[in-house]
């Protein structure tokens, strides 16, 4: 269909499929031997000679050769362009995908944070015991009270007492909990690698009081009970500008945002990194 | 390039050809007998566009009838020829056409052929579609139904069994709906090989899969299903005409038949069927917005492999037309997740629209309006489609006023609206002549307004409750206000299509001479002349780019560069 | 009155070889989709109602397996092979004999469906109308049926063509179509004799 005829040394005609009827007519004729099952079997006879007409007829026009007409180039000069020839490309800058962290703190700092907030939010809690109850050992029985075999319904005096078994319990408590805090607060760190004072020092805490508030009763009855969530939510932020502070003298690292796909992915190939560097020099 | 002198060595006829004044006798000859993809996709249009008037009527029609309660405007015999009717009209005569019409005309001339794989087939699958079509007409004089006198097939655009078995369909009104849809399907069908063959086995030079403009992609994707969704409907549509003509039980329940396996089949196309006709309207986006943004297509990668990807993903979810069956909730389960599974290559297209127009130079012409509102309502459309994907959502809405929202927001919204953008947008390229702009925003405003009016308001009387099909309701019902305003509603868009009437006939004779190429756009078919000449380009191009017209307008700053 | 116009081309292309498949293979392929699907929903059908019918005859007291004629129809694959084979070769007379030879047992299969059929109605009893089996038996056998016929047409024609020595070794890629067409017959028939002949008994 699209061969050119070739007279001489220039395109004078091009071959086109010729225009025919055949295809019209076996539609007709296919139609009609439908349309008989709704009106007349003789609609249908029709429509199957009329069909079988034109496939013959059809048939002759593609063999053994395709009919053709030649139709005459007319050359009109027709020149491609625009008026708007300004191209303006969109700047993509190198920190283009700034949304992505590129660099963040290591998982590690947060334990780190997560060490040092457990110690700092020790004095204000020892603080609140003293003011309100006189005792410094009153927070420390109320963390720790699980570990009291005896310890059902504790009056104000017994919680105000010093205990080795609730002060031994409360360490590793605060410990435990501590790490684990850290860890988390260590991994949660990508979501706002800029401002870690702020995730650490009042997103968190406050999240994590009304977490604790919620649940509390169900954990540690006694706690709940006679918790100030004041001094507690106090004692959180502590916690946690101490942490946030102490995540914010580390050392950045790099996220796997800023590489490849493919290397993410894990993929090796020969020369890969190799044509990084190149490109790189290039531009 | 753009200086080069003509590439055909030798002397060449410069003086135009001589005039020949053709009788109409002549013209229609030329009409019936050609081959051209140019002129049957002009046909294709055209003959879509025909019944979408004829389709809108009936609408209307609808639409006065349900405009208050307790109306008799249309007997309810009628009542229910016009819903099939409307339904069968607006899927397979207009949506079909409209969309096989742009891909005839178009993806020839965007892959640089002179013209469809299979020209002579191309005439024929046009013939059998418009045939197809006459015959489903003719029985609104023809057909001998219920009542002895000319009937129309009744049963509902999905023609549920046992509603179509003999016995409660007496006359032949449902056997014109089923044989006259095979006769269109053969066409269909045919039109889609055609397509396939000719993105796959024409492309000029240089214009390897990857370069291809999205619209001839998504084409190919569009045929594909095709294939695959058209010809179940033919075998089930084949199985009614053997329990109709000669007693078969494929559907009869007295015979151990099931009625249920004729909801499958029938939605394995349908649901497909809707892809089919918003692949399309996809692809016309994918030309438009980028033009008219004056930026390339973001994610041409990623807009292909979405395209793939709803194909293959809307094989598998049409039993959520069938929530209320009483399926076990593992099948319910998994049309549930395979449902909302569409959302995720949809989301990327919609995205990636978004994407493009960002940071773009828009200029808002009547085919970016269209284009930009088809965004907007095709996201809508898609929301209420994952609220209907969550099967407790439709058991409660199931075949309510709401599911009648959300899909012609589909097909109104997001179809239509694509499909007046992609006539404003090419219709320079097959007349010469531009379409009236100030006609085009008021046919743009009126319908937007009339649009949302009509279908915004339609979702509410669905959430009270209003059932599909009904003839009417009782005034104490509470939808007789609410139905008031998506009438008129549909009558400011009747307004605006009655606009876009005028502006097409206006225009293909007065309008602004247009130029090669009036909106300064990047694919082949700007190359040729306006409209192109038979052989489409006397020379075969050659690309290197998704955008070989850039290139060529800036020279200095090729895409090929980029890709 | 036609114009012509400047086309773009890619100055700075390398020459390369440009090659695209042969439309004739792309569509049949196409068509081959498109039927597979047809006759996907009128298998599912067909073994959706495997024993659901609430009458007799039931498909064991009246089909008999048909052995002799799905060798035939499976063989002729193997012969339009040799044919095609023959016809690249240029050996015009032997892709002859082959092709008609194929065409013989293609026959051979319809006779023998024909044969069935009529035992079937007037001796058994079986007919569309007679029962969900009957319904589903006769649509897909007959629409594979009238798959063998439409082939046949063709094969046929392409044997006129050749006794009336027309046809070339240049004809080879058309023919080559066609006979895809025959082999998706004979991969259909595979399917249809499984879900009928074995799971439906």
């Amino acid at each position: 269909m699209s061969e050119e005829k070739k007279s001489g040394s220039h395109v004078e005609t091009i071959h086109l499929p010729a225009p025919t009827a055949w295809p019209i007519v076996m539609a007709f004729g296919l139609m009609l031997v439908f349309a008989g099952l709704v009106t007349n079997i003789g609609i249908s006879v029709l429509g199957a000679i009329l069909a079988l007409f034109g496939a013959v007829g059809w048939f002759r026009q593609v063999l053994p050769h395709e009919a053709h007409e030649d139709v005459p180039v007319v050359v009109e000069r027709v020149v491609i362009e625009t008026a708007r020839r300004q191209v303006e490309r969109i700047v993509v800058d190198e920190h283009h995908r700034e949304h992505f962290p590129l660099e963040t703190y290591p998982i590690l700092s947060g334990i780190k944070g997560g060490i040092a907030g457990g110690i700092a939010m020790i004095p204000p809690a020892l603080l609140y015991g003293y003011l309100s109850h006189h005792s410094i050992w009153w927070p420390v029985n109320l963390l720790g009270g699980a570990g009291l075999a005896n310890w059902h319904h504790p009056s104000t005096a017994d919680i105000a007492h010093f205990y080795w078994g609730g002060l031994a319990v409360a360490c590793a408590i605060q410990a435990v909990v501590s790490l684990l805090v850290g860890l988390l607060y260590g991994a949660m760190l990508p979501l706002l690698p800029r401002h870690p004072i702020i995730l650490g020092g009042i997103i968190a805490p406050v999240l994590w009081t009304g977490m604790i508030h919620a649940t509390l009763n169900l954990i540690n009855p006694v706690l709940d009970s006679n918790i100030a969530w004041g001094w507690f939510l106090v004692s959180q932020v502590t916690f946690g500008l101490v942490a946030g502070w102490v995540v914010s003298r580390q050392e950045k690292i790099q996220t796997a945002q800023s590489m490849p796909f493919i290397l993410r992915m894990g993929i090796e190939g020969s020369g890969l990194t190799q044509e990084q560097d190149d490109e790189d020099h290039k531009a | 390039m753009a200086d080069r002198t003509f590439p055909i060595e030798g002397t060449l006829d410069l003086t135009p050809a001589h005039v020949h004044e053709h009788t109409w006798l002549e013209v229609l000859h030329e009409w019936v007998t050609t081959v051209d993809h140019k002129k049957l996709g002009i046909m294709y249009v055209l003959y879509g566009f025909f019944f979408l008037l004829v389709g809108g009527a009936e609408a209307l029609a609808i639409r006065v009838q349900l405009a208050e309660p307790n109306n008799h405007f249309l007997s309810p015999e009628v009542y229910n020829r016009f819903f099939t009717m409307h339904g069968t009209t607006m899927v397979f005569l207009v949506g079909m056409t409209i969309i096989f019409g742009f891909a005839n005309y178009l993806v020839p001339l965007m892959i640089g052929a002179r013209d469809m794989a299979f020209p002579r087939l191309n005439a024929f699958s046009f013939w059998m579609t418009a045939f197809g079509g006459l015959m489903l007409y003719y029985s609104f004089l023809g057909g001998s139904g219920l009542y002895g006198v000319g009937n129309a097939p009744d049963v509902g655009w999905f023609a549920y069994a046992p509603l179509t078995a003999r016995a409660f369909s007496p006359g032949n009104a449902t056997d014109y709906w089923a044989l006259a849809l095979i006769v269109t399907g053969v066409g269909t069908v045919g039109t889609a090989i055609n397509v396939i063959a000719t993105a796959l086995s024409m492309r000029c030079k240089g214009m390897t899969l990857m370069r291809m403009p999205l619209f001839v992609w998504l084409s190919v994707v569009t045929s594909g299903l095709t294939l695959v969704t058209i010809t179940p409907l033919t075998a089930a549509q084949i199985m009614l005409v053997i329990d109709r003509y000669l007693g078969g039980h494929f559907f009869d329940t007295q015979a151990g038949g099931s009625a249920v396996i004729w909801m499958h089949f029938f939605w394995i196309f349908g649901h497909p069927e809707v892809y089919v006709l918003v692949l399309p309207a996809f692809a016309i986006a994918n030309e438009i917005i980028p033009v008219f943004s004056r930026k390339a297509i973001f994610g041409y990668p990623a807009m292909v492999a979405a395209s793939v990807g709803i194909a293959f993903v809307s094989l598998g979810v049409w039993a959520h037309h069938m929530f209320t069956i009483g399926m076990t909730s593992v099948s319910n389960a998994f049309f549930v997740l395979s449902t909302m599974l569409v959302g995720i290559p949809t989301g990327i297209k919609i995205f990636n629209w978004v994407a493009t127009m960002w940071g773009g130079k828009i200029r808002f012409a009547t085919p970016m309006l269209f284009l930009t509102a088809f965004v907007f309502q095709f996201l809508l459309a898609g929301l209420t489609g994952i609220m209907l994907a969550v099967a407790p959502w439709d058991w409660q809405l199931h075949n309510s006023y709401f599911v009648i929202a959300h899909f012609h927001y589909v097909l109104v919204g997001a179809i239509l609206f694509a499909i007046f953008g992609g006539l404003y947008y090419w219709f320079p390229k097959a007349t010469g002549r531009m379409l009236n702009e100030t006609l085009g925003k008021w046919n743009f405003w009126l319908f937007f307004i009339g649009f949302h009016v009509t279908f915004d308001t339609m979702h509410f009387v669905g959430m009270l409750g209003m059932p599909r099909s009904i003839y009417t309701y009782e005034a104490d019902r509470g939808w007789g206000h609410l139905n008031l305003i998506v009438s008129i509603g549909a009558f400011i868009q009747g307004i605006s299509v009655l606009i876009f009437t005028t502006n097409l006939l206006w225009s293909a004779f007065r309008g602004k001479v247009a130029g090669n190429d009036p909106w300064d756009a990047w694919t082949l078919e700007w190359a040729a002349a306006s409209p192109p000449p038979v052989y489409n380009f006397p020379t075969e191009p050659s690309v290197s780019s998704r955008r070989p017209l850039w290139d060529l307008k800036h020279p200095e700053d090729p895409d090929w560069k980029y890709e | 009155m036609s114009t012509a116009t400047l086309i773009p081309h890619a100055t700075h292309a390398p020459e390369q070889e440009w090659n695209l498949p042969s439309r004739g293979r792309v569509a049949m392929y196409c068509l081959i989709i498109g039927e597979s699907a047809i006759f996907v929903i009128f298998v599912v059908a067909y073994i959706y109602y495997i024993g659901r019918s609430l009458t007799g005859p039931t498909p064991r007291e009246v089909l008999d397996v048909p052995i002799f004629n799905t060798i035939c129809l499976l063989s002729s694959s193997l012969t339009i092979w040799i044919a095609e084979r023959s016809l690249e070769r240029n050996k015009i007379r032997l892709f002859g004999a082959w092709w008609a030879l194929t065409l013989v047992l293609g026959a051979i299969f319809l006779v023998g469906t024909g044969i069935e059929w009529h035992t079937l109605i007037y001796e058994k009893g079986l007919t569309i109308s007679t029962n969900l089996f009957g319904t589903t038996f006769y649509s897909l056998v007959g629409l594979h049926a009238s798959h063998v016929i439409f082939g046949l047409i063709g094969l046929s024609t392409v044997l006129i063509f050749t006794l009336l020595g027309k046809v070339r070794e240049e004809h080879s890629e058309r023919i080559q179509v066609l006979a895809l067409y025959w082999h998706f017959v004979d991969a259909v028939w595979v399917v249809v004799f499984t879900v009928v002949y074995i799971l439906g008994r």
